[in-house]
């Protein structure tokens, strides 16, 4: 199984050379023959990459041990599940896995559009088929996950404890998805600059994939927040830590593409920045997985096989300087027919929300790359941490964040200030009253305390705004059919669902914000070594050490537990387990936090430490509103869902506006 | 039309302007040096004083616990030729022990002492470049400080019930 594993992914990548040749001549030299022969291979090459993974999973099911990659990340202990999921759990596995999503979408796109876009297909193939021989060609001579050991060991290394949770299944997958998925516009993209093509076709054939992209990357991000707060008890769920800038950069850069792309459907603009756009987004999942690879940047994970890390800088390079090239030719082509008109009109404020994401995106790219850059300059290696992410991003953030709301409500074109007042006057009010409501509650000490008091103001007015529109739609449909107010808040949102699908996901954008606010002004923690009995004072908590046990869960794993009681204004509430896990033949215990979570706080409580007379050191995080960005996390995702259902209406909606434009533009071309 | 232009022109360089101001602002004021312990003694400048961040190994059985306070540490790491004196309160991380690399933020005191106020480690090649592996954070895994074999062996006292 292992020889056929190795050799398919040999011949997926002849196939793909072959492909990608063929579909270039057939292009040339106009010929038929080639193309039909070149049209076979994005599926052959998904067959063999398919073919190869099962291998490589078979070989982690049946403990094959010859495998350097099995060996290295496997045992024969090891649960199932998990040994499926080591699949990604190391270098080599994930690229493979790469592969294999990125094949798979490849040969989704193809039977989707085949028939339909045939112009355009021939070069998007050609694009995907490109980026696929990347990875192949480092599958087959870098990082090959099928090399042998000669002398197959008795068991394998195992999987690092840390990635023994279920989140290990589920994140790495998610953000996969994500980063693949943008192959996907960026190929459409690519090929409508071949062909000139250059109306708004490629964003439309490509705005459900986009979308797609869009919420696993959004998915991935927060499961990996989330993953990081259940499962390694440092009380936070975002370090700004290279890693995690890396998968954070191509999300808001893909979050203003999906801004302005509606521009240049609606109003035939910024065709140059969308290409840019979607250019950059791209680039940036190439980048991230460089960062990662690399070990160029220092962060706390050690990296080996730096070389990979060049391989995808030069693959990163070569893309930049063909598609700048290629957009900087085309550059009379996206020349826009409509200009913006006024400050303020929605066409500046999505340019504005565009400036705003980039401008974070940069920031974080910078600080993620000063380490390097102040090395090479100065000489001396200078670092930014967290406070510097916080210090620039939240004040950008909050830009942002009040554009939500002005974005979607202020009317197109100009706003005048008598429908100025008629969409901001009462969502103005509401923000205001909730300054006036919350001044004297919140505490307004610190500088991120002032920071979360504006977050809420803010987020007040965005959802005012938000809800607004909701009611004013729902209300037009009841008077005119006379229905009920709530069914026809339905109704309203199943027949435009892209408009009130993307409020929804605004919501739960707002609810994050709020819940970043919350839990990074108003929480504490303390830490005290305890002795039986003793317990820890947090504002209206007291947590009470109880006791501590020791289980043999089972052969391999030995479980330490305490037990605390936790009291809210003397009556016991809850009773809190933190443990930690020790794992044979792995030298470091796992800590397992345990918490109890509220709409209003996390009760967040570690066991840091044990001793042989029971007592402990115990450390105990309050995280208020922590929830708030979980909840923000579902409602994005149901949003996104409505957004994405295949909507009939829209595609007449847009038929009706095309022949609109037609009439007015048809006689200025020849 | 110009001047539309114009006036859009400068709207957006204001924009990048104030983000470019937040940026380099950001840097001058949170910005951390990071040196290895050999870097930094070879240093002409002091830096007593200044935010800094320093790499190198724990040098064997240099790790002392307060006696009093549990959660106060002293150890010293070492580079090729020179070492540094730390002192830290707070949880260390699991794999906080001797001989292992470790990066130290805080301040260098007048007589040489470096007090830290974040302790991190690096994960062992075995996790390696997998992003995911990239999870374990900035002194993310409190540990259990004194246990040298981490594995406990059934000999040891612990309460052992079954739950």
């Amino acid at each position: 199984m292992n020889d056929i594993g190795e050799f398919t992914l040999l011949v997926a990548l002849a196939t793909a050379i072959y492909g990608c040749v063929s579909y270039v001549m057939s292009i040339n030299g106009n010929r038929i023959d080639l193309y039909l022969s070149a049209d076979k291979t994005p599926v052959i090459v998904w067959g063999c990459v398919l073919v190869s993974s099962i291998a490589l999973l078979q070989a982690f099911l049946t403990d094959d041990f010859s495998l350097q990659y099995v060996w290295a990340y496997s045992n024969r202990e090891l649960d199932t599940f998990y040994k499926v999921s080591s699949f990604w759990g190391g270098q080599k596995g994930s690229l493979l896995f790469w592969a294999l999503l990125l094949t798979t979408y490849m040969t989704v796109v193809y039977f989707q559009n085949r028939k339909r876009n045939i112009r355009l297909m021939p070069y998007a193939m050609t694009v995907m088929l490109i980026i696929v021989i990347f990875f192949l060609f480092l599958l087959n001579f870098s990082t090959n996950p099928f090399e042998r050991i000669p002398l197959p060991p008795e068991d394998g290394r195992g999987l690092n404890p840390l990635l023994q949770n279920y989140w290990m299944v589920i994140h790495p997958p998610t953000l996969y998805l994500g980063y693949v998925g943008f192959t996907v516009p960026f190929a459409f993209a690519m090929a409508a600059l071949f062909t000139k093509n250059l109306d708004d076709g490629w964003i439309r054939l490509t705005r459900k994939w986009t979308l797609l992209a869009w919420f696993f990357l959004c998915m991935g991000n927060l499961f990996g927040a989330s993953w990081a707060y259940v499962e390694l008890g440092w009380g936070g769920y975002w370090a700004w830590d290279p890693v995690e800038n890396a998968a954070f950069m191509p999300l808001l850069i893909a979050t203003a593409f999906l801004h302005s792309i509606q521009i240049q459907e609606k109003k035939d603009m910024m065709k140059v920045w969308n290409m840019s756009l979607v250019l950059l987004t791209f680039v940036m999942t190439i980048f991230g997985t460089f960062i990662t690879r690399s070990g160029l940047i220092q962060s706390v994970h050690t990296f080996d096989e730096a070389t990979l890390g060049y391989y995808f800088l030069a693959f990163l390079a070569v893309i930049v300087l063909i598609c700048v090239g290629l957009i900087v030719k085309r550059l009379p082509l996206l020349k826009s027919k409509n200009e913006l008109d006024s400050f303020l009109s929605r066409e500046s404020s999505f340019l504005i929300n565009n400036l705003v994401l980039l401008g974070i995106a940069f920031a974080t790219f910078w600080g993620t790359i000063f380490p390097i850059i102040s090395e090479a300059v100065r000489g001396v290696k200078i670092t930014v941490g967290p406070p510097f992410y916080n210090q620039v991003n939240v004040p950008i953030g909050l830009v942002l964040l009040a554009l939500i709301g002005i974005g979607p409500v202020i009317a197109w074109r100009r706003a005048t200030w008598s429908n100025l007042k008629k969409n901001f006057l009462i969502p103005c009010v509401a923000g205001l009253i909730a300054a006036a409501a919350l001044f004297p509650v919140v505490p307004l000490k610190e500088r991120a305390e002032i920071f979360a008091y504006l977050t809420f103001i803010l987020c007040v007015f965005v959802m005012s705004c938000i809800l607004i529109e909701f009611f004013k739609g729902a209300r037009a449909r009841a008077d005119m059919n006379n229905g009920n107010f709530v069914s026809e808040l339905g109704t309203l949102t199943w027949r435009n669902k892209r408009r009130y699908g993307g409020y929804i996901v605004h919501v739960g954008v707002v609810l994050i914000f709020a819940g970043i606010a919350g839990s990074q002004a108003y929480g504490i923690h303390d830490q005290k070594h305890l002795k039986i009995g003793e317990s820890i004072q947090l504002r209206d908590y007291t947590i009470t050490y109880e006791k501590l046990t020791a289980v043999e869960a089972t052969s391999v794993k030995t479980r330490i537990i305490a037990e605390l009681g936790v009291y809210k204004n003397n009556q016991r509430i809850w009773t809190g387990r933190p443990e930690k896990e020790f794992y044979k033949g792995q030298n470091q215990p796992v800590s397992e936090v345990d918490v109890l979570s509220t709409i209003k706080e996390d009760v967040y409580i570690i066991l840091a430490d044990f001793r042989e007379d029971e007592s402990a050191t115990i450390k105990v995080y309050l995280n208020p509103m922590v929830s708030w960005l979980w909840t923000g996390g579902w409602v994005i995702a149901f949003g996104t869902g409505i957004c994405m259902w295949p909507d009939r209406l829209e595609q007449r909606r847009r038929l009706e506006r095309m022949k609109q434009q037609e009439a007015i533009f048809a006689p200025a071309q020849e | 039309m110009m001047q539309k232009k114009a006036k859009f022109a400068i709207g957006s360089i204001l924009i990048v302007g104030a983000i470019g101001y937040l940026i380099s602002t950001g840097i001058s004021t949170t910005s951390q040096y990071f040196f290895t312990v050999d870097e930094l003694m070879s240093q002409n400048v002091s830096y007593a004083g200044a935010g800094l961040k320093v790499k190198g190994n724990v040098v064997n059985g240099s790790i002392a616990r307060d006696e009093e306070n549990f959660l106060k540490i002293k150890f010293t790491i070492e580079d090729k030729q020179s070492n540094l004196n730390v002192v830290y309160e707070g949880i260390t991380p699991d794999m906080f022990k001797d001989g292992q690399e470790v990066v130290v933020e805080g301040t260098l005191a007048q007589d040489g002492v470096f007090h830290a106020n974040t302790l991190l480690t690096s994960c062992p090649s075995k996790y390696e470049a997998e992003k995911e592996a990239g999870k374990t954070h900035p002194g993310a895994l409190p540990n259990q400080g004194m246990n040298k074999d981490p594995y406990p062996k059934s000999s040891e006292p612990l309460p052992k019930t079954t739950i």
